[in-house]
């Protein structure tokens, strides 16, 4: 049972997203109620080794995950999808951010177009034999680049296609293509995000 | 009646004075937690099943209370009812099945 804390509080932090999407009334009871499971299956006598309790505590709080969906659906009254749920829930009071005009998107353009730039002076160079002052304007701008792509990421309202973590993932991983990526596709414009057919990825 | 509803309204039924606490439920009745606690909400919107919490013991150790279900008295009446005319339970489950996957029938 040495991983008993861990499997823990991996499974409470399952169940406190996933509490999340419910609606404000059922909540703070649903919360309450399977936090609690979380210790008693854990500390349950006949429910086999260390291990397999870490297996069950964890299968329990995904299939909460899976149960506050139709939660939603059962408590949320009059017509299945008529309240969809805000697409970052606990922010839910923030007002939406000010729309964005082309002057951002043009400096969004030139941020790119200069980091790409960079990226390639710093690979020519790169290729000769280097120093670090040779490809220190290359780490810059990649670091820069990544930098900027995480901001707008982490202010972003909503994301399209992959969560927000695995934009984050992609950005970071392959530098300039997963950033070019996330903002040729992952982001949401305001006009796109309204469209039904638009739907932003939930969780 | 769906398989999942008719194994967690047996459990229930089994003892109706007992406390039913979820993941008790979810053992002896074999669903998920992402099929019970639905199935719950709905029941108990129907007004079939009432939800209580257990009261703080000084022996369990810190652990929060939990949250148990019971049958109401109206509950018990359809429940009955209902697996009444759901039996038999085993071959009616097996008969609806659906056909075996291709390559596993000899």
């Amino acid at each position: 049972m040495s991983g008993a804390p861990l499997v823990r509080q991996l499974a409470e932090w399952r169940i406190r997203r996933a509490c999340r999407r419910l609606p404000e009334d059922m909540r703070e009871e649903c919360y309450r109620e399977w936090m609690a499971e979380i210790p008693a299956i854990l500390g349950d006598p006949g429910g086999g080794r260390g291990f397999v309790r870490a297996v069950r505590a964890l299968s329990y709080s995904a299939g909460i995950s899976r149960a506050t969906r139709r939660l939603r659906r059962v408590g949320g009254g009059a017509g299945g999808q008529a309240r969809p749920a805000p697409a970052v829930p606990w922010r839910d009071g923030v007002p939406a951010a000010p729309p964005r005009g082309p002057a951002f998107r043009a400096t969004v353009g030139v941020g790119i177009w200069l980091a790409l730039v960079l990226v390639v002076v710093a690979v020519i160079r790169g290729l000769q034999p280097h120093s670090l002052w040779q490809i220190l304007p290359g780490l810059l701008a990649a670091a820069g680049f990544v930098a900027f792509c995480l901001t707008d990421l982490a202010f972003a309202a909503q994301v399209r296609y992959l969560p927000k973590w695995g934009w984050a993932l992609a950005c970071t991983l392959s530098i300039p293509l997963g950033g070019i990526m996330y903002f040729s596709v992952g982001r949401c414009r305001r006009a796109r995000s309204a469209r039904p057919d638009h739907l932003p990825h939930r969780s | 009646m769906t398989g999942p509803l008719e194994r967690v309204l047996r459990v229930l039924l089994a003892d109706t004075a007992a406390p039913h606490y979820g993941y008790d439920l979810m053992r002896s009745a074999r669903v998920p937690s992402g099929t019970l606690y639905p199935m719950l909400a709905r029941l108990q919107q129907q007004g079939l099943v009432e939800s209580e919490w257990e009261p703080r013991h000084d022996d369990a150790g810190g652990r929060p209370p939990r949250k148990y279900y019971r049958l109401t008295g109206e509950g018990i009446r359809i429940t009955r009812l209902e697996l009444a005319r759901a039996r038999p339970p085993v071959r009616s489950a097996r008969a609806g099945r659906v056909q075996p996957a291709p390559g596993s029938a000899r």
